[in-house]
């Protein structure tokens, strides 16, 4: 856990502090946000953690230590650090800047090599093409990849991150973040990760402190943050599209009801009743392996009556207007539109397991908000 | 002046020739090498302070552009230094100041911050920065200052000769003197022989103290 204990930072000849008198607890295992607005004492707070900024007042510190009480180099030794301008030395290989800190820990040749060859892999980079090249050779996104592999190195426990992903493509971007989330799964790092885009912040966050003009303004997590922004500069802050935001931290498996009814092809004309029976607003077209195929609501067959070839058309017009129980909303909401459904079928794999409406996406994020 | 006289001149004169070059040579070396030990340091700490590397430099370049003749004839007058190798040395070491602080401090200056700033943030020590990053990434340009100044520090050598250095550069004032020509002669041209081979060597030098990472390309 870090804690930092009314911490303030005053530059010379600043008139407001850049942080002022500021408590924050950053529980162990989680991403930390720290967003706001640029100049708002951000990267100040998280350079502080490390030293590389001492605070004017205050005390930081790591799992209940001070941590002036530790030389600041072997301090940071035991921190991984990522800028954003990634900083890898150019004249040395990639391998042999992922192994910038286990050399200073002086650990032994051969325990050097394989964790950097484990770290290459598990960055998803190729190891006998990467290895041996400089980092001129290497496009932004995978820069960013080594910057993290030797950051994580010695596998420490805590991770500092400034606007990692801020300098490289869009595409790159997104890469870089879920992996960062998978991996995240796995290491269960604390990871304090500053940066200026919300939406980023929504997307990495267990928590997110939102810092205006040096202040924290707000500290939850996302949900509570987007569900009940404290004023209105965090209102603003997060846009007015918050609750369009909210859909991005649920998934399709969070609104997703049983399935009801299944027809096969030759059971189209008894559809009417089937549903009936079944209670459902909607059935899904199954083939002879078993696999949905389609979709009829209650609607459709109210159009189309016993036109069995104009509903079966229908039902393959959708054949894929299906998600799997981990798509986030948003996307769930885009296939809706496109196809112009009420429903959705949720997969697992290959197998349907649920079906997720249109309403129930609503009542979802209505219920989370009203909580 | 024909071949002749120039051959029979060296071939009568070889003792002189060689005492001259040595001396010449030793001048050199020594000159240099007290200029490195005592600029590459100043230079390095100069980039801890703009304040002070802008009044150093601004010193070192006045300095500079004090022309030879009169820098000799200043030192002379100096009665702990007076005529002979001490004002000698004294000059080169002070014409070598400018460019060697001036590409040691440049050559530091112009390392990326952000790898200084990963490196710290990794947790090395000031000094492993300063021999592992700051060094290797500024040797090209600090190479490129050491090398103009063994060139000039040679061309310079030469007119110490009227404090009393019994080097080359005496063969070309006292065959200007004299209207010797092939002493003339055999001065200048082993005076050039000895600056271009001294480039053309570091120049081989250099092309390999770059850092290989810093030349490949995508």
């Amino acid at each position: 856990m870090i804690q930092l204990e009314q911490i303030t930072k005053q530059y010379p000849g600043q008139a407001m502090p850049a942080v002022d008198k500021l408590y924050l607890s950053i529980p162990k295992g989680e991403i930390c946000v720290l967003v706001g607005p640029s100049g708002c004492g951000k990267s100040t707070i998280l350079r502080m953690i490390n030293r590389m900024i001492e605070p004017t007042s205050g005390i930081v510190k790591i799992d209940g230590q001070d941590v002036t009480s530790t030389n600041p180099d072997q301090l940071r030794m035991g921190i991984g650090y990522v800028i954003q301008q990634i900083g890898l030395l150019p004249h040395r290989t990639i391998a042999e800047n992922i192994a910038i800190v286990p050399r200073l820990y002086k650990w032994p040749k051969e325990k050097i090599n394989k964790r950097v060859d484990e770290l290459i892999v598990m960055m998803g980079l190729d190891l006998e093409k990467t290895r041996g090249k400089y980092p001129s050779q290497l496009s932004g996104g995978q820069m960013q990849r080594v910057g993290v592999a030797r950051a994580m190195a010695v596998d420490p426990p805590i991770m500092l991150m400034d606007e990692p992903f801020g300098a490289v493509d869009p595409i790159a971007r997104t890469h870089l973040q879920d992996e960062l989330l998978r991996l995240q799964k796995e290491i269960k790092k604390t990871i304090v990760f500053v940066t200026h885009d919300i939406n980023e912040a929504i997307k990495m966050g267990d928590r997110i402190a939102i810092f205006n003009a040096g202040q924290l303004v707000q500290f939850g997590t996302p949900e509570e943050i987007l569900t009940n922004p404290i004023n209105e500069f965090v209102e603003d802050f997060i846009g007015r599209d918050r609750v369009v935001k909210k859909l991005n931290l649920y998934l399709a498996e969070d609104a997703m009801k049983p399935i009801k009814c299944l027809v096969r092809d030759d059971e189209l004309q008894n559809v009417a009743r089937k549903m009936k029976d079944a209670g459902a607003e909607v059935a899904f077209l199954v083939n002879e392996a078993g696999k949905a195929c389609g979709q009829i609501s209650a609607g459709d067959v109210e159009e189309f009556g016993m036109d069995i070839e104009g509903l079966r058309k229908r039902a393959q017009r959708r054949s894929n207007a299906f998600v799997q129980t981990t798509t986030p909303f948003p996307d769930a909401l885009s296939l809706l539109l496109e196809y112009d459904a009420d429903y959705l079928g949720v997969l697992k794999g290959e197998e349907l397991c649920g079906v997720l409406s249109f309403q129930g996406i609503r009542k979802h994020v209505y219920r989370k908000e009203g909580e | 002046m024909t071949l002749t006289d120039f051959v029979s001149f060296l071939v009568k004169n070889t003792k002189t020739i060689m005492e001259y070059s040595e001396n010449h040579f030793t001048l050199v070396l020594l000159a240099v090498g007290i200029s490195l030990l005592i600029w590459v340091p100043v230079g390095l700490l100069l980039t801890k302070s703009d304040k002070w590397a802008a009044r150093v430099l601004a010193l070192a370049n006045t300095i500079f552009c004090i022309p030879s003749l009169s820098m000799f004839a200043i030192l002379v007058t100096i009665p702990m230094f007076g005529l002979g190798r001490k004002s000698a040395l004294l000059a080169l070491v002070l014409y070598a100041m400018m460019p060697l602080i001036r590409s040691v401090y440049d050559g530091v200056k112009n390392v990326d911050r952000n790898v200084i700033e990963a490196a710290r943030g990794m947790g090395m020590s000031t000094k492993r920065i300063l021999v592992e990053i700051l060094v290797p990434l500024g040797m090209p340009i600090i190479f490129a200052g050491f090398r103009i100044t063994v060139v000039m520090t040679t061309g310079i050598a030469a007119i110490a000769t009227y404090i009393g250095e019994r080097n080359l550069g005496r063969f070309i004032q006292e065959g200007l003197v004299r209207s010797n020509t092939p002493m003339m002669v055999t001065g200048a041209l082993i005076i050039s022989i000895i600056a271009i081979g001294l480039d053309t060597i570091l120049g081989v030098i250099e092309k390999r103290i770059v850092p290989k990472g810093l030349r490949v390309s995508r």
